[in-house]
């Protein structure tokens, strides 16, 4: 290895986190398929990592810098590189040891363009790794998310309750019609199949607080199950027992965004200002977004 | 048709689901004015289970005309209480009338939505143009903090429409627990317990039932009051078998909270699966099990025990009535082989008899030919064979000697399955008697089964 000086002044970056199992959890979320390559962006606001199956359905999760001990950003542009995803998850989780508070550096591109990974509190061992990367051979394909409307139409619902219903939604063996009304307010999930199942999210309006439903007309699109579960399939345990909230927002055309947040903080960390559980200062928290295309009845829609 | 069903009734019905998934394949929904009927029937016909649900059961419950029927897979039902029973608070069921294609189940669930916390808003971070971070919604003040986060409230409700089977093979036993004359009461964990010690695969068991002994038991006496035995039923043609083989005796005293069998001894052999589903709805509604049965060849009924507290429990009932094997294990498998010699017999035969329990009485060998005993008519069904210790010699021929007066010609007891009929499950006379004119079990449909046919009820044969 070079000296630690010189590396330093070629690294487009080089930061360290404390929370790798959080980072673990946040990548997991975007895994649906066991072989998927990622492609990661390094920018001066933080790392945004990119999972797509062509043409159908888009994940990013967002780690901002916020969330790093240690972010030394030094490249002029925005670098990109593919890595396999579940070889970095792999990788990470060889960091990550349980009841140990453990820090890890990730530094790129190495001298030769790898992305290196370094364990850096223990003195008296070191967890070293390096792993290939790919030059992106295509852009990703911009999912260019826009609303659909002056309103927004969107609706929160609470992680657990959506991937139930999802989960639920695989019996009819159907695609899955998403339908948003404004009137009574209600979000309605249908699959038609041998049998069929209809959930309904029926919202109170309630002036004190946000109100998470936004609908000024009706709405009514198709996605196709498949795409669908993979928004909440791998959804970390966490997230559930933390009670948080999902929020979906159907864009131009019947695109789907689907958005959830994921804690990583670092376990056990005492803070003065904890008054409840699931508390989470929000640079402690990584955004997992999805973007599912609506199902086109034309024969070059997705397969 | 409709129904709605909440709460601790909830639990009861989403239970029975589950029992009557362990039977059959297919449920039936009968819905009269007075009552609503569940029931299955498995596929090799050997096991029949029923639970009625009277009115007020539910917190609705509505049928226009006289009766309406469907009949629906149960795995689409158990599909339907995948739901967490908890987090449901109301089960509506609805059918518009028989020839209805789907039968409609409603979920209610309560409030799904809670605050989305993310704490003190910090400032939104930009990881570039081309990415922005998820707009949070904006932030609202709370307590003095500024929260940022979305917040909602909603109730979900899930319709479930379940495709009726077309021409649905619907078939209704009842059997009279009367006919039947001996019985047992047992709490679920106690047996549940006597069968821990089974194989945890086994398929059929038997269960010889013996008179208590009237006397007091000595402490100078061998004999132990060890009345019944549960015996694990190895099929005999199967060549390779390595299975666990158990025997164990008990108690009736000990360990049933009440029995009845006043006669000579007889075996029951029936299927472990059934027994133990029926076991964990009993053991779930919290009540003791009550099993009736008469002898190899007849079926045996099983329902839960009501005790006189249990009020709030009569506005269900439950029946599982299961075939058992035609051949009985105490005759040695063939009842129409001749009386061996009264004359005592030496030695004994089979493993388990080579070392005999000196505090019980064994009725039964694995080999062997049968002795009788008492009245040459006896009746060839019932067993004879004893393992001859000596020490038991004397208490053998006197139960023997007491049993010779035993009227054997057996009212109650149907030649055939067509005399099945019986009495509605509950004991008002007011029901209607649900005898169907067919047989439920179909003699010469099994022709083709070979040895399965053992375990369908089948003709008793006629008596001498």
């Amino acid at each position: 290895m070079s000296s630690a000086a010189a590396v330093d002044t070629e690294a487009d970056l080089v930061c360290e986190l404390d929370s790798v199992r959080g980072i673990v959890d946040a990548l997991c979320s975007v895994r649906w398929k066991r072989f998927q390559d990622a492609l990661l962006e390094l920018s001066q606001h933080g790392i945004v990592i990119i999972v797509e199956e062509t043409g159908c359905l888009q994940a990013k999760v967002y780690l901002q810098r916020e969330l790093f001990i240690k972010y030394d950003y030094a490249a002029t542009g925005r670098p990109r590189f593919g890595v396999s995803l579940g070889l970095f998850i792999d990788c990470l989780n060889t960091f990550s040891v349980l009841g140990r508070s453990n820090v890890l550096e990730l530094r790129y591109p190495g001298p030769d363009m790898q992305l290196m990974l370094r364990s850096v509190d223990s003195p008296d061992a070191c967890i070293y790794a390096e792993i290939r990367t790919i030059i992106p051979e295509t852009i990703s394909w911009d999912y260019n998310f826009e609303p659909a409307g002056s309103t927004p139409l969107s609706f929160t619902v609470k992680s657990a309750a959506l991937k139930e219903a999802i989960d639920d939604l695989e019996w009819p063996g159907s695609s899955i019609q998403i339908s948003l009304q404004p009137s009574p307010p209600s979000v309605i999930f249908r699959g038609e199949g041998h049998g069929d199942l209809q959930i309904d999210f029926n919202y109170y309006v309630n002036t004190d607080l946000l109100i998470a439903f936004s609908c000024d007309r009706q709405v009514s699109h198709r996605y196709k199950y498949k795409f669908l579960r993979a928004t909440t399939s791998n959804i970390p345990a966490s997230v559930l027992k933390d009670n948080r909230g999902s929020k979906a927002t159907i864009g131009r055309g019947g695109m789907l965004k689907i958005q959830h947040l994921v804690s990583v903080a670092k376990p056990s960390v005492p803070h003065p200002h904890i008054d409840s559980a699931g508390y989470q200062q929000p640079s402690r928290i990584a955004y997992i977004e999805f973007f599912v295309k609506p199902e086109v009845e034309e024969k070059n829609g997705c397969v | 048709m409709e129904f709605s069903v909440s709460g601790t009734a909830l639990k009861t019905f989403a239970r029975s689901i589950t029992c009557l998934a362990r039977i059959g394949n297919e449920l039936v929904l009968q819905s009269s004015s007075s009552q609503l009927c569940l029931h299955t029937l498995n596929s090799s016909r050997s096991a029949y289970q029923s639970i009625t649900f009277k009115p007020d059961f539910f917190d609705v419950f509505s049928v226009s005309g006289s009766q309406v029927q469907c009949s629906v897979l149960l795995k689409a039902i158990c599909s339907v209480l995948r739901t967490p029973v908890a987090s449901i608070d109301h089960l509506t069921v609805q059918l518009a009338d028989s020839d209805a294609s789907k039968v409609q189940w409603a979920l209610d669930c309560s409030n799904v939505l809670s605050k989305c916390r993310s704490g003190r808003s910090g400032r939104p971070g930009r990881l570039g143009q081309d990415h922005h971070l998820p707009n949070m919604g904006g932030s609202i003040e709370i307590q003095g903090r500024r929260w940022v986060g979305w917040v909602a409230w909603a109730r979900m409700k899930k319709t479930y429409w379940i495709t009726c089977n077309i021409e649905p093979d619907i078939q209704h036993l009842s059997l009279d627990r009367r006919k039947l004359p001996s019985s047992f009461v047992v709490r679920p964990r106690d047996l549940n317990r006597l069968l821990a010690n089974f194989q945890s695969t086994l398929q059929e068991i038997t269960m010889i039932s013996t008179q208590q002994s009237v006397l007091p038991v000595d402490a100078t006496d061998q004999i132990g009051g060890k009345a019944v035995e549960f015996r694990s039923y190895i099929d005999p043609t199967k060549e390779n078998d390595s299975s666990l083989h158990t025997q164990l005796w008990i108690d009736p005293a000990e360990e049933f909270v009440q029995y009845t069998h006043t006669r000579d001894p007889v075996d029951v052999t029936f299927g472990v699966r059934e027994l133990k589903a029926f076991l964990s709805f009993c053991e779930g509604c919290e009540v003791d099990i009550h099993l009736y049965f008469d002898k190899a060849g007849e079926p045996i009924l099983m329902a839960p025990k009501f005790g006189v507290d249990d009020g709030s429990f009569s506005n269900f009932d439950a029946t599982l009535v299961l075939a058992t094997m035609l051949v009985s294990q105490l005759s040695g498998g063939n009842s129409s082989e001749p009386a061996a010699a009264t004359a005592a017999q030496q030695g004994t035969k089979g493993n388990t008899t080579e070392h005999p329990s000196d505090h019980t009485r064994i009725w039964s060998e694995l080999s062997g030919s049968a002795v009788r005993y008492g009245n040459a008519a006896h009746d060839p069904l019932v067993p004879g064979e004893r393992n001859q210790n000596t020490n038991e010699q004397t208490t053998i021929q006197r139960i023997g000697a007491m049993n010779i007066s035993r009227d054997k010609n057996a009212d109650g007891v149907p030649v055939n399955g067509k005399e099945l009929i019986g009495s509605p499950l509950y004991n008002n006379g007011r029901a209607p008697s649900h005898h169907h004119p067919s047989n439920w079990i179909d003699a010469d449909e099994d022709d083709d089964e070979g040895d399965d046919s053992e375990l369908c009820v089948q003709s008793t044969p006629p008596y001498s």
